[in-house]
């Protein structure tokens, strides 16, 4: 499957079950998304666990960013903070287009703490990380699954239920919104752990 | 706790109310036609049967070696940081589970949903204890609210309107809750679960898949309640049965692959989560989640090395197989069930939950193969509800008379046969010369009203057989006709159609005289060994070097023979080769024109009677036969209109129908109902059985609706 086919795959599946689909350029374009979806969600709070040990150099701007657009930012001991998160920006780690899914390394905590406890969760995806399906994934998730401790988690949209009476409804226990860059440049190429 | 009744009678009496219950009717109903279409969207361009295939292989492999499995998974997991314990009981896996909580010093405790703590009761015992729980699954938490166990694997309320969780999130909110407000609903969960979260100290989930070669856990939830159970309180017990240990990560990509298509329609559930080790935690020891897996036996290792059972354990709880059942449908969860329900449970309760509970709804199945043909394991579930049945009428020992009567007479077939003419002199005569028995004898009470029954013929087939059939000087081919009782000693003219229609075609049918009774209804009431004893003799009948082919007009029985006779005759030395001898030749009437006779349009008239088709169960599932009948109809100039849910069940399901009126009678309303709105002149099928159940349904309708077998609406189209 070549790149372009498979990024439009991945928007297909990942749209058919709710995700927000955009393309970036850079990680700043993301990180801009990322604060505009907070506010215009009425949100105040941004939590970008682990993006320091990821991306470095992105943190200064979105500290900049964050501060210049009245927003909070937390990066670390979420669960102090419980309750607050508006929106989880975090870098996924792979995705599978098939099913439209994300694919999150969780050991880190807070990591965990903001994806599942914030309304929005704005995850960046590098299009080199795309895979077209599961079993395509397998040797990689198979790595990870040999070294632990590990919390791995795949994310197809938001949180949903259908208890009552069948009728789909979204964001019963986890964010109601995922938002999804697809990044098609991809400033470093590193492996993750 | 929950009760299921332990004898016939009062099932039946439950039943009865359950089929009072509008909004369940109507909810399963609409929920078991979306599901058929969104279980076909998700598998678009996905092979399923393939994949059935893959998973019932893969279960096979790892079934006998579940022990190392799990030693594999333990070392691994153990090496990760995790405590792995074995309960050989439900008890014993409760106490394990308190005994942590004790040690953690826990009082408050969240759940994700896990069918086996249903299994072990163990909300009720932690409850005992004096631990506060909290279910967290939407559907979970309302029926923990309203006391009750679930009414199905993976919508465990789906048996309640949303006018009855608005009056339980009034009393437990304290404000009036809109119905009609689902959205609003759903957020009351939201934040009393929150708070059920943050305060707890221990989380405990169940698993859908334990990975031995890397230890880890996989849980697949919507809703994510998995994640944060897992998650916030410092302390997590998985609890699993045994069955859910797959030998590598393929294995459980494979498994979710089939979940959630086969469970919901959807390509992936929203989450899937994958734990090996005890991972991070801020408020767990040593900043660690204190990290427990309960693997429970229940009896399921002695289950593994069982040569018939063993293959209950490839179930991966999908719930399809009561997404499906015509009789789930009717009654729900609650009423087909104990703590599994459907197909799967009719058997698993036997096993997990005593031959009490089982007892009564084993008998409660049509047989209709529809859980069989959705199963993501390929699981033969009518096969093992059957086998149940029988167990448990072995072990109690005494039998229903009408067991004893069956085996007496059909293991001896003039007995049955002098019976059956007998039967037919004693009946009244009826003055207009109808053929049906409008009031039905003392012996059945009113619930058997919904259907006239028809006399049985005057003289049977058997004994006008030489008179009707011409011998043919060249035939082109030579066919055996298998009867069965219904064609042999009611329906007859079917026969004579057929007769008719071959002499034209130049096909040599003949009427082995030894044949008897397929055998079908004696494994239905679990009586094997007459079942196998009757197979045995027919195949002595069916001298298979002078039949190219073996046709019967009984869907029912050519399923049977081809389905069943191999195995019941496994190891019977000789018969064995004869068997798959038989097994080959064995065809259904609309198959054999199309496929053998190759018949076309110009043997037929045209301008037929706008035509409705009813699939029989052992026609379209049993046989494999979907495409051929609806060709035929077709091509013989019928106009033929689809109606809906032609391939359920019309409800007949042999002695199904005599023990279980109530239930037979709504099936072919149903059934009936998506006839009429076809506007069709005629309603036709090819099993007798069925013609039987249509025709008499009709009659008490005073419908115009003429019900035809095949192969007489064949006849009459043909062009003489
Ligand atoms: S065979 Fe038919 S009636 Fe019996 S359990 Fe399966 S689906 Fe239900
Ligand atoms: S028996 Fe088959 S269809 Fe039923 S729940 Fe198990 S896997 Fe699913």
């Amino acid at each position: 499957m070549g790149q372009a086919t498979l990024v439009q795959k991945m928007k297909e599946k990942a749209e058919a079950v709710q995700t927000r689909v955009a393309l970036v350029r850079s990680m700043e374009e993301a990180l801009t998304a990322a604060v505009e979806i907070t506010l215009k969600g009425g949100g105040h709070v941004l939590a970008a666990p682990g993006l320091g040990e990821r991306h470095e150099e992105a943190v200064p701007f979105l500290n900049e960013l964050c501060r210049s657009r009245g927003v909070d930012l937390l990066m670390e001991n979420l669960r102090g903070h419980m309750g607050r998160i508006h929106t989880a920006f975090t870098v996924g780690d792979y995705a599978i287009a098939e099913t439209g899914t994300l694919v999150q390394i969780s050991h880190d905590e807070d990591l965990r703490m903001a994806t599942m406890l914030s309304e929005t969760h704005v995850a960046v995806i590098p299009v080199s990380r795309i895979r077209p399906h599961a079993l395509a994934f397998e040797p990689e998730m198979l790595r990870i699954l040999q070294r632990p401790p590990s919390y791995l988690a795949f994310i197809s949209g938001a949180s949903r239920t259908a208890d009552i009476e069948r009728v789909l409804t979204i964001g019963v226990h986890g964010p109601s919104e995922l938002h999804m860059l697809i990044l098609e440049e991809e400033p470093h190429e590193e492996a993750p752990s | 706790m929950i009760s299921t009744p332990p004898d016939l009678k009062s099932y039946k009496t439950q039943l009865r109310r359950a089929l009072q219950n509008e909004f369940l009717a109507t909810t399963l109903r609409t929920f078991a036609s979306a599901y058929r279409l969104s279980r076909a969207n998700a598998f678009e361009g996905l092979d399923a049967t393939h994949l059935v295939e893959e998973i019932a292989r893969g279960k096979d492999a790892a079934i006998p070696y579940l022990q190392e499995l799990f030693e594999q998974f333990r070392s691994r997991a153990e090496a990760a940081g995790v405590k792995v314990h074995v309960a050989r009981t439900p008890r014993e896996a409760n106490e394990i589970i308190a005994s942590i909580a004790r040690s953690n010093d826990v009082r408050k405790i969240v759940k994700s949903k896990s069918m086996t703590a249903e299994e072990t009761f163990l909300n009720d015992h932690l409850e005992k204890e004096g631990f506060q729980v909290t279910e967290t699954d939407l559907g979970e938490w309302i029926i923990q609210l309203r006391g009750e166990g679930p009414s199905h694997m993976v919508m465990p309320a789906i048996h309640l309107s949303r006018k009855e969780v608005a009056e339980l999130f009034t009393g437990v909110t304290g404000e009036v809750q809109d119905p009609d407000d689902i959205a609003g609903m759903v957020q009351v969960a939201r934040k009393e679960l929150r708070q059920a979260y943050v305060e707890a100290h221990m989380g405990i989930s169940g698993a859908n898949f334990a990975v031995a070669e890397t230890g880890t856990l996989g849980l697949i939830t919507n809703e994510g309640n998995a994640r944060l159970v897992t998650t916030l309180p410092p302390v997590h017990v998985a609890m699993l049965g045994f069955e859910k240990l797959v030998p590598d990560l393929r294995s459980a990509l494979r498994i979710l692959q089939m979940l959630p298509r086969n469970a919901t329609g959807q390509a992936i559930s929203t989450y899937v989560t994958w734990i090996t080790g005890a991972n991070q935690c801020a408020t767990g020891p040593d900043g660690r989640k204190a990290m427990h897996v309960v693997f429970l036996d229940n009896g399921r290792l002695t289950l593994a090395r069982d040569p018939v059972f063993a293959e209950a354990l490839r179930c991966i709880r999908c719930g399809a197989c009561a997404n499906v059942c015509p009789i789930y449908k009717l009654v729900g969860g609650h009423n087909y069930g104990h703590v599994y329900m459907g197909a799967i449970g009719l058997i698993l309760t036997y096993f997990y939950h005593g031959r009490e509970n089982a007892r009564a709804m084993v008998k409660n199945c049509l047989n209709c193969q529809a859980c069989k043909s959705v199963c993501a394991s390929g699981i033969d579930l009518p096969r093992l509800i059957r086998e149940v049945h029988r167990k448990i009428l072995k072990e109690e020992g005494t039998k229903p008379v009408k067991n004893v009567i069956l085996n007496l007479v059909l293991r001896n077939r003039r007995l049955f046969h002098f019976l059956l003419r007998r039967a037919s002199l004693a009946q009244s005569p009826v003055a207009s010369g109808e053929r049906v028995m409008r009031h039905l004898p003392f012996f059945f009470d009113r619930e058997h009203e919904f259907r006239s029954l028809p006399l049985l013929a005057g003289t049977p087939l058997r004994d006008r057989w030489n008179q009707v059939n011409p011998s043919l000087e060249n035939p082109r081919l030579r066919v055996a006709l298998f009867g069965g009782c219904l064609v042999d000693f009611v329906y007859p003219e079917q026969a004579l159609a057929l007769v008719k229609l071959f002499a034209a075609h130049d096909v040599q049918l003949e009427y082995p005289m030894e044949q008897t009774c397929c055998g079908l209804p004696a494994e239905m009431m679990g009586e094997k060994e007459t079942a196998r004893q009757v197979a045995l003799q027919n195949l002595h009948s069916l001298d298979m070097s002078r039949f190219d082919h073996i046709l019967t007009l009984c869907a029912s029985c050519g399923s049977h023979l081809k389905e069943s006779y191999p195995r019941l005759l496994e190891g019977e030395g000789d018969a064995e080769p004869m068997v798959r001898g038989m097994v080959e030749k064995v065809t259904d009437f609309s198959s054999f024109m199309i496929n053998v006779l190759q018949v076309s349009p110009r043997q037929f008239q045209e301008g037929g009677a706008k035509t409705a088709y009813h699939s029989p169960c052992h026609l379209c599932r049993g046989l494999n036969v979907t495409g051929e009948p609806r060709e035929l109809l077709t091509l013989a100039g019928l106009e033929y209109t689809p109606s809906r849910d032609e391939d359920v069940c019309c409800g007949f399901g042999g002695s199904f129908s005599v023990d279980f009126p109530m239930l037979s009678a709504e099936i072919l309303r149903e059934k009936l109902d998506h006839t009429e709105d076809t506007g069709a002149d005629v309603l036709v099928t090819d099993c007798p059985g069925c013609v039987l159940q249509l025709r008499g349904g009709l009659d008490k309708r005073n419908s115009s609706i003429r019900v035809k077998h095949m192969v007489e609406i064949i006849a009459e189209q043909k062009k003489w």
